[in-house]
């Protein structure tokens, strides 16, 4: 159906699309702003917390605000434990599922999708008083722990169709050659579903860095923070005076994103729909 | 079995089974304890049988929840799927490159951090004189209009829509690409229009893939409420936006500790969750997710 249609469809698929691009646009716009509230001139003062790590000069706005580099390094810490957890667990179970007829394998499969689609609602109260009596709240490991876990079905499943691609065939040329199933698994299978894990870690590195109801939720202290409740402190503060700070902050924290969905987005697009689809 | 196969599965399935219970199996019956107890701030158990339940049933502004919850689950679901539909069409009837940006673009809103996305479209239609669309119209001498506080649903379908609209843009476009176009060249021959063919042709076969995105994000949507309680928080006024799952979250998680009623939010939880499961069984029946799980092709 990729045939072209003429030039008018083109011109409206080009302003869909130009429509599409500009609040981010806005976004750039506003956060070289020199006017705080409007679009105006160019200027990096917008970003002189990125030298000091500081938002506010004013005393009274540092203490509540943590120091940016520390925020970062929490989020950073955060988004790569999901990932790392999420692509190791689900590279172990999804092989399993795809290459195993254990008992209850059908359940399984239904249960990672029943899982998949759990609203995090009917989890928070609970893993409130869960994270409470382990010690765990207020921390990112709980947080951390929480978000990946939540995220695991989705990785499960994903991988599970990546090894469903990969033909039997050299996998049993590799056990015939006398490598056990783990070795196979490590040496073998691993490699073969490269694009797959790679693919998996983006989507969930993305998913880590921009995660905020967990955090709104189990952290209270700001030294734990991650850059999505500085934003949200910051809009709910000032959201009508420093807009071109919080554009600045905002732009810092969507830049790694933005730089990961441009090189990835074809793998992106088809793990975000093998999530759904199968 | 041998002894080496055993710990290999032990291992392989053994420890994502164990976080999946510990962190999501249990919050979710303990939540469901919760529910039959009056915990508050102090945190004291005590088990109170349906007395939340009862509550919910005759507190006055339940009925607010349940018309709002409504009122978003239709309206973004009617954003979304239309909005996906549109766009999948569009990217699949104009040139390949164009396309494929088209899809690109408006797969960022799902992409972007939330609190991100929220600030933008907050200050796109803020009501204030420095909100982007009432500078414009300033500029162009027309009176500012009040977005957000005047039309807060309106605005709720555009930011959830346009988060939600890429699914329904993806599915969509993946099933339009796959019609033979074998249909397409001989109604073409037969002097169909372009239109004609969308509506007699694609249109009806992905009937099934515009039902399954409804079913999915009619689901997800009951449930959802970051977007809302980032943007709006459930206002302006009283409760305007503030849906089921919000007014249970506010109960749980108030801005001061001291007014949160855990047991009553578990409760109303519960209520919401139980709904959408029955919803869900109803759809795995229509829908016969069964399908898409299929047994491995060989043992080793």
């Amino acid at each position: 159906m990729a045939r072209p249609h003429g030039i008018v469809v083109n011109l409206v698929a080009i302003a869909i699309a130009a429509i599409g691009m500009a609040p981010f646009a806005l976004l750039i716009l506003l956060a070289f702003s020199k006017s705080p509230t409007s679009l105006e001139g160019f200027t990096l003062d917008n970003f002189a917390f990125l030298i000091t790590g500081k938002l506010f000069t004013e005393a009274r706005y540092s203490s509540i605000y943590p120091d940016i580099y520390v925020v970062t390094l929490n989020t950073l810490i955060l988004a790569l434990s999901v990932s790392g957890i999420v692509v190791l667990l689900s590279s172990m179970a999804g092989y399993v599922l795809s290459r195993y007829s254990v008992p209850g394998r059908g359940f399984m499969l239904g249960l990672i999708l029943a899982l998949h689609g759990i609203p995090v609602i009917i989890l928070l109260i609970g893993l409130y008083f869960l994270l409470r009596s382990m010690g765990m709240i207020n921390s990112l490991l709980g947080v951390t722990m929480a978000k990946a876990v939540l995220d695991l079905p989705l990785g499960v499943w994903v991988m599970k169709g990546f090894y469903d691609g990969v033909p039997w065939d050299i996998e049993i040329a590799s056990i015939v050659d006398g490598a056990g199933r783990l070795r196979t698994w490590l040496r073998i299978m691993m490699p073969l579903i490269r694009p797959g894990i790679a693919a998996l870690a983006v989507l969930e590195f993305i998913s880590g860095w921009g995660e905020f109801l967990l955090i709104y939720t189990l952290i209270f202290s700001n030294t734990s923070w991650t850059l999505s409740m500085v934003i949200r402190g910051l809009i709910g503060e000032m959201g009508s005076v420093n807009l071109n700070l919080i554009a600045a902050l905002s732009l810092y924290y969507f830049i790694p994103v933005l730089l990961f969905f441009i090189f990835t987005q074809k793998y992106l697009l088809r793990v975000s729909l093998g999530g759904v689809r199968g | 079995m041998r002894l080496s196969r055993v710990f290999f599965l032990l291992g392989f399935l053994g420890v994502p089974t164990a976080v999946v219970i510990l962190f999501i199996l249990v919050p979710a019956i303990l939540t469901l304890i919760i529910s039959f107890t009056g915990l508050d701030h102090r945190f004291r158990w005590e088990y109170v049988g349906l007395e939340n339940y009862r509550k919910i049933l005759i507190d006055p502004n339940i009925w607010i929840f349940v018309v709002n919850t409504a009122i978003f689950v239709v309206g973004t679901l009617v954003f979304n799927v239309g909005v996906g539909l549109f766009l999948a069409l569009l990217s699949t009837h104009v040139a390949e490159p164009i396309g494929y940006l088209v899809r690109a673009v408006y797969l960022l809103p799902r992409v972007t951090p939330s609190v991100v996305f929220a600030f933008i479209m907050l200050w796109i239609f803020s009501p204030l004189d420095s909100g982007v669309l009432n500078s414009f119209l300033r500029n162009l001498g027309i009176e500012p209009i009040p977005w957000t506080t005047g039309y807060p649903w309106i605005f709720l379908f555009i930011v959830n829509g346009l988060v939600g609209c890429s699914l329904g843009m993806l599915i969509f476009t993946s099933a339009i690409k796959s019609i033979p176009q074998d249909y397409i060249v001989a109604a073409r021959v037969d002097g169909a229009s372009t239109l004609t063919i969308i509506l007699r042709i694609v249109i009806p076969m992905i009937r099934g893939h515009i039902m399954f995105v409804t079913a999915y994000q009619t689901l997800s949507l009951i449930t959802s409420f970051e977007y809302i309680l980032l943007t709006l928080d459930g206002g302006p006024g009283y409760y305007t936006t503030e849906v089921w799952a919000l007014a249970a979250f506010h109960r749980a998680f108030a801005q001061y500790a001291l007014s949160s009623q855990y047991g009553y939010a578990a409760a109303m939880t519960a209520f919401l969750v139980a709904s959408a499961a029955i919803l869900t069984a109803l759809y795995w029946r229509a829908f016969r997710i069964r399908e898409m799980i299929s047994q491995p092709k060989i043992e080793l």
